[in-house]
């Protein structure tokens, strides 16, 4: 396909939609509609014994319209509007069940979703800013510009403020005040675009990372897995995943074409992940969840692909061995996937049940289902002639030739060494999960499932049509994967090269494999048969030992706890304080203050009065009479005696005795007296006061006039 | 003319309906007359906004006049809160069949449509307050219209804050009158530099005092204490058309006094804009979080309009084309938004008489197509493509990041995506406990109750699928309106 077909819808939410179809979106185009074909007639005896039918299908299928339109978008706009109606959609399958744990398992898959939407968005927030375009085609050249020392577009132009600042600084020449702000306005909080750039990215790569299952957001997967329907799970491993990745494709092989710690980063991921997933896969003794496990591991040998491919380029070798494996490790995972989870759903719509031990030896008598599962297990472990081989080869060869390129550094031996052993770890799971369904004889029910027929004949029909594939593809690697893989690798930014022709087969490129599967072998008889078994009480077999590691569960340990309880009860008190207190203590606050200030104010006058007459005014009781008085009634005392006598000398010298003896009728003078020396005791505190005060004037008078005098003196 | 009747027939026919015992008594006329009289102001403001009319009323002094005139915010606002006002009365006549004094709601109700298109065709500074202030008194009585305890209460609270946020604006609105040429609505604004020499400190602290008094209106943080307070004891309609149509006058306000008469330059890079977008994003944060918190379902909502018309609020601070393109967009989407998840949950009020949220379990089989156009309603909240709230979210936040604030272009974003994830949690639980109750629930309950498959009468779910048609669909194509938008913008920066 050398054209690429484009079509867009202007103005759809506002920034218009984009949309493209080239090699690699048509590969994953014709994959979504083969899957959800396959899943959707599966579905149809699957979903036999549900209600809500209706829910079901149509979200099934609004589901894959939006992962079309995921894979088709050339703008990551237009990515990030499916991607989000996907989650959404996709959400209704995990929780269809309605079980306790399938409502649990739903609501950490929404919030996983959401939060990466979220923090997607603002990497798209971000990046448009810098470049102010979306479009996937235009965005690799301008990173590759910015990271090459250039200017982005979006990085000095502040729209509309420029002309702001000018206004401001001419409306305020006078005033400092506008002026000094200016210069403030137009500041950014990224020192560089580089580091912009990198932030966008990093916040990108979290989002379509929890979409992936990329460690630490794998945390959904092995929980909404096994409660999903199988023909959902089968897609939301098989394909939605791959949305997560198309946009991880998108960061590394266009954006950072080929930037070396960005493609560290991700290769690390990836190393990470793939031996996580196989590992927790190992441990699992549930069907659906094994399967879950093992989609995070084999998205995590996806990524180290996709790293390698970064890796290579930045150091100057043709990176198309890591971009074909990873693309066509994608294809293959997709695959295997739904063939594998389609077998787990035979097997769960039969029993209703998902644990190894009370699940095992129900496939002893079912061809049809032995066949595809096996396929299916072949082909994900990577065995030669099947297709898991073709691209599991590719990207350990990509590593190899990266180290050939590099030196050969300890750490890149090691991380082939991961590789290497996580491919082990895949078979043994595989063969701990065929062995159980296949092999092993079940105590007590093996008759009733030796009646039982797996499934109707439409769903046969699709399941074995889709397992054939896997080893069609991996026999004639080159007639058919070869091909897919030159349609997918335009869009990684490779050139149209093939590189070298690889020989698949040749002794190199089977010694990656036959390591494995030693390896897996070994693992299978000494861990999984030796270390993961019990005894079984009363028949004496061997059973699976639960020893999944549910304390280390990401999500009970760290995510909720922080997300549900921590941040809401801290923010949700702090705010909570401030919506209730902030404005009723500020009310009371102020009620209290002015009422104060209130009544002083109301008294002040009063106050004013009422200190007067404490201090200067005070009004001590009248003094009484004999005490202050006491000069007046000496003197007026004498003065009457003196009076009295006299009379009494005078009625005696006329000799009446007894008139002289006959009382006076003459009147005290001691009131009088008393008047007189008050009036004389005012008098003098008058003069005595308006002395005082006129001492007091003349002294004012006097400090002003020296004060006046001192002021004059001192300036002339 | 045209300008004057979408004011005066509501505010009479208001009247009317309050005194008219004739009318008082009998229900059906009280709500068919209030029918009529929606549907006859929708084509009365449709008319008027077609038009480039404009109209002195009268002359207070001879430079402050009461006069309206058309522009493009008007045309926004005044199309936008008629149709609201449309279809929360339609609503309405079915909701209040339950409740007692149905005269007397729909009495205030027409009058406040009259005087919020006042505000809306308002002209300068004085009819704007004029407005704003009798928008205060009229919607008084729906918030008390229960007339209990609590509704009483609350109806102070509504009161105290409203009056204390006007006269702090009023503050402004003095200085404004004695600094500025006129206190005419220009584009761009009046206000110039140079004329204002020595009196800038005034200026920003009158500005902040605008920004704190209209933002009551608003509910913005710290004056935003009303809103979780009156809308629970409100009817659901007149907590719609409260969260949904006023608090939006609260933001024409500000736009009018920002954008109209100070001018965004002025602001730019002051103390004031710093504050303005701190407070701003305070409420987006608080609001979002409380409502997370929050069990009442009606007290969730109000807490959610807290934090989404600051939303608005922000974009409005960051003075910036395209964050100002959001903001206005915000608004539509709001209050397209809001009013529909007031209904609805006035809805489930009348028939199932729930009001905390984890009653609400099972609400699936209670009424499918309500709780579908809530699910819908919500996405378009949290803003999940394609529905309207992703739209705003982004030309918010682009703006945001473009607008050269600092760190404060930076932290916007981040703040409302988290806001926007809270949303998610506050909503989506009602959604989802609603269709998914879980095996184990127990739906005998409801049979007893005769509950299972009760949608509410048509009159209320057509309006609340309308809405819920639109807030997606506006999304989809909001091109229209993001052109008369922009050409807004394009005339105020």
């Amino acid at each position: 396909m050398k054209e690429a077909i484009e079509f867009m819808i202007p103005g759809f939410c506002g920034m218009g939609m984009h949309f493209k179809l080239d090699g690699f979106r048509l590969v994953y185009v014709c994959i979504a509609v083969f899957m959800w074909t396959v899943s959707g007639v599966f579905s149809r005896e699957y979903m036999a014994h549900y209600k809500h039918h209706g829910r079901y299908y149509s979200f099934f299928w609004a589901t894959f319209g939006a992962t079309v339109g995921v894979f088709l978008s050339a703008d990551l706009y237009t990515t990030f509007i499916f991607f989000e109606i996907m989650s959404f959609t996709s959400y209704v399958w995990v929780a269809f069940d309605e079980r306790r744990e399938s409502l649990r398992a739903a609501e950490t898959y929404l919030a996983v979703a959401v939060i990466g939407g979220m923090v997607m968005l603002m990497g798209l927030f971000l990046l448009y800013d810098l470049f102010g375009t979306l479009e996937m085609d235009k965005l690799g050249g301008m990173a590759g510009a910015v990271l090459a020392g250039g200017e982005a577009p979006g990085w000095t132009a502040f729209q509309g403020v420029e002309a702001g600042r000018e206004a401001v600084s001419q409306g305020a020449a006078a005033g400092a005040g506008l002026q000094a702000s200016g210069a403030w306005a137009g500041s950014r909080i990224f020192s560089s675009p580089v580091t912009q750039l990198y932030t966008a990215a990093a916040l990108m790569l979290f989002g379509f990372g929890a979409k992936a299952g990329c460690v630490p957001l794998h945390i959904w997967l092995p929980k909404a897995h096994p409660e999903a329907p199988a023909p959902a799970s089968a897609l939301l491993s098989g394909i939605l995943t791959k949305a997560g990745v198309f946009g991880i494709i998108f960061l590394s092989c266009v954006l950072f074409e080929a930037d070396g710690a960005w493609g560290q980063l991700i290769a690390v991921l990836g190393l990470v992940t793939m031996f996580l997933g196989a590992f927790l896969a190992v441990f699992s003794v549930n069907l659906k969840r094994t399967l879950a496990c093992s989609s995070v591991s084999q998205i995590g040998f996806i990524l180290t692909g996709i790293g390698m491919s970064c890796l290579l380029k930045n150091a100057g070798e043709d990176n198309s061995l890591a971009v074909r494996g990873a693309f066509l490790h994608m294809v293959n995972h997709s695959l295997f996937k739904l063939v594998l989870f389609l077998c787990a759903g035979a097997v769960f719509m039969n029993l209703h049940q998902l644990n190894l031990n009370d699940i095992r030896g129900f496939g002893r008598k079912k061809p049809a289902l032995k066949f595809c599962f096996l396929m299916g297990a072949l082909g994900i472990g990577g065995i030669p002639l099947w297709s898991g081989y073709i691209s599991k080869t590719l990207i350990h060869e990509s590593i190899v030739e990266y180290m050939k390129a590099g030196g050969g550094s300890v750490f890149w031996k090691g991380a082939e060494w991961v590789f290497l052993f996580t491919g082990g770890m895949t078979v043994a799971y595989m063969l701990k999960l065929f062995a159980a369904l296949f092999v092993e004889v079940h105590p007590e029910r093996q008759a009733e499932f030796d009646a039982k027929p797996a499934m109707n004949r439409a769903s046969k029909a699709v399941l074995t049509a889709a397992a054939v594939i896997l080893p069609v593809f991996g026999m004639t690697a080159h007639l058919t994967m070869d091909r897919i893989a030159d349609m997918g690798q335009g869009f990684f930014g490779g050139g149209g090269g093939h590189g070298h022709v690889v020989s698949y087969f040749s002794l190199e490129n089977l010694k990656g494999g036959l390591i494995s599967i030693g390896i897996g072998i070994f693992l299978y008889v000494v861990v999984i048969r030796g270390l993961l078994m019990e005894k079984e009480e009363g028949t004496g077999g061997k059973r699976y030992a639960d020893r999944w590691p549910s304390w280390l569960d990401l999500e009970n340990l760290v995510y909720r706890p922080v997300l549900q309880t921590a941040l809401p009860g801290v923010c949700g008190a702090v705010f909570g304080f401030l919506d209730k207190y902030l404005v009723s203590v500020a009310v009371t606050v102020f009620l209290t203050v002015s009422t104060v200030a209130g009544r002083c104010a109301d008294q002040a006058v009063d106050g004013i009065v009422r200190l007067a007459r404490a201090t200067t005014h005070s009004q001590k009781p009248e003094p009484k009479h004999h005490d202050s008085n006491q000069a007046a009634y000496v003197l007026g005392h004498m003065a009457d005696k003196l009076a009295a006598f006299g009379d009494r000398i005078r009625r005696l010298a006329k000799g009446n005795k007894k008139k002289a003896e006959a009382g006076t009728g003459r009147v005290s003078v001691i009131p009088e007296f008393v008047r007189r020396e008050q009036e004389l005791k005012v008098t003098g505190k008058l003069v005595e006061e308006s002395f005082s005060f006129g001492l007091m004037l003349f002294s004012i008078g006097l400090c002003l006039t020296l004060g006046y005098l001192l002021v004059v003196f001192l300036i002339w | 003319m045209k300008l004057l009747l979408p004011v005066v027939i509501p505010i009479l026919a208001g009247i009317l309906v309050l005194v008219s015992k004739e009318i008082r008594k009998n229900r059906k006329m009280v709500t068919g007359l209030s029918a009529a009289v929606l549907a006859l102001e929708l084509v009365l403001v449709f008319t008027a906004v077609l038009s480039e009319d404009s109209l002195v009323l009268c002359r207070l002094t001879d430079t402050i006049d009461i006069s309206f005139r058309i522009d493009d915010v008007s045309r926004l606002f005044a199309g936008l809160t008629t149709l609201m006002w449309f279809l929360v009365g339609i609503y309405a006549t079915a909701y209040m069949e339950h409740e007692h004094d149905e005269y007397r709601f729909f009495g205030f109700y027409l009058m406040v449509e009259g005087v919020l298109m006042g505000i809306d065709f308002s002209s300068n500074l004085i009819t704007l307050y004029v407005f704003y202030e009798l928008m205060t008194l009229t919607s008084l009585p729906l918030v008390l219209h229960e007339l209990t305890k609590e509704a009483v209460q609350a109806g102070f609270k509504y009161l105290f804050y409203s009056v204390a946020g006007a006269f702090l604006a009023l503050f402004g609105i003095f200085f404004l009158a004695s600094v500025s040429p006129s206190l005419e609505f220009t584009p761009g604004g009046v206000l110039d530099g140079r004329a204002l020499a020595g009196k800038e400190g005034l200026l920003l602290a009158s500005a902040c005092c605008m920004v704190v008094g209209f933002g009551t209106k608003a509910g913005m943080f710290p004056l935003h204490g009303w809103l979780p307070t009156a809308h629970p004891v409100a009817p659901a309609p007149a907590s719609a058309v409260m969260s949904g149509v006023i608090t939006k006058a609260g933001i024409l306000a500000i736009i009018r006094v920002f954008y109209y008469i100070i001018g965004p330059d002025l602001i730019r890079g002051t103390w004031v804009q710093t504050v303005w977008m701190l407070l701003s994003l305070t409420t987006v944060f608080m609001g979002s979080m409380l409502a997370y918190r929050e069990q009442v379902f009606k007290k969730r909502l109000a807490f959610s309009t807290v934090s989404q018309v600051s939303y608005v609020m922000f974009g409005l601070s960051l003075l910036h084309p395209t964050a100002f393109a959001g903001a206005l967009s915000h608004v539509v989407f709001h209050s397209v938004i809001k009013n529909g998840l007031f209904m609805s949950a006035g809805a489930v009020i009348e028939k199932t008489g729930w009001t905390r949220v984890e009653q609400m379990r099972g609400l699936g089989k209670v009424m499918p197509v309500t709780l579908a156009c809530y699910t819908a309603v919500s996405l378009a909240l949290i803003g999940i493509p394609p529905a309207s709230g992703f739209v705003s979210k982004w030309y918010l936040a682009t703006g945001a990041l473009s607008s050269g604030t600092g760190i404060w272009g930076f932290l916007g974003p981040v703040v409302l995506l988290i806001s926007a994830l809270l949303t998610a949690g506050y909503l989506l639980p009602i959604a989802i406990q609603g269709f998914f109750p879980g095996q184990d629930f127990d739906s005998s309950e409801l049979k007893k109750r005769k509950l299972i498959g009760n949608e509410p009468s048509f009159r209320m779910v057509l309006p609340i699928m309308v809405l819920a048609i639109a807030a997606v669909l506006l999304g989809c194509f909001p091109g229209s309106l993001l052109q008369m938008i922009t050409s807004i913008g394009d005339l105020v920066f």
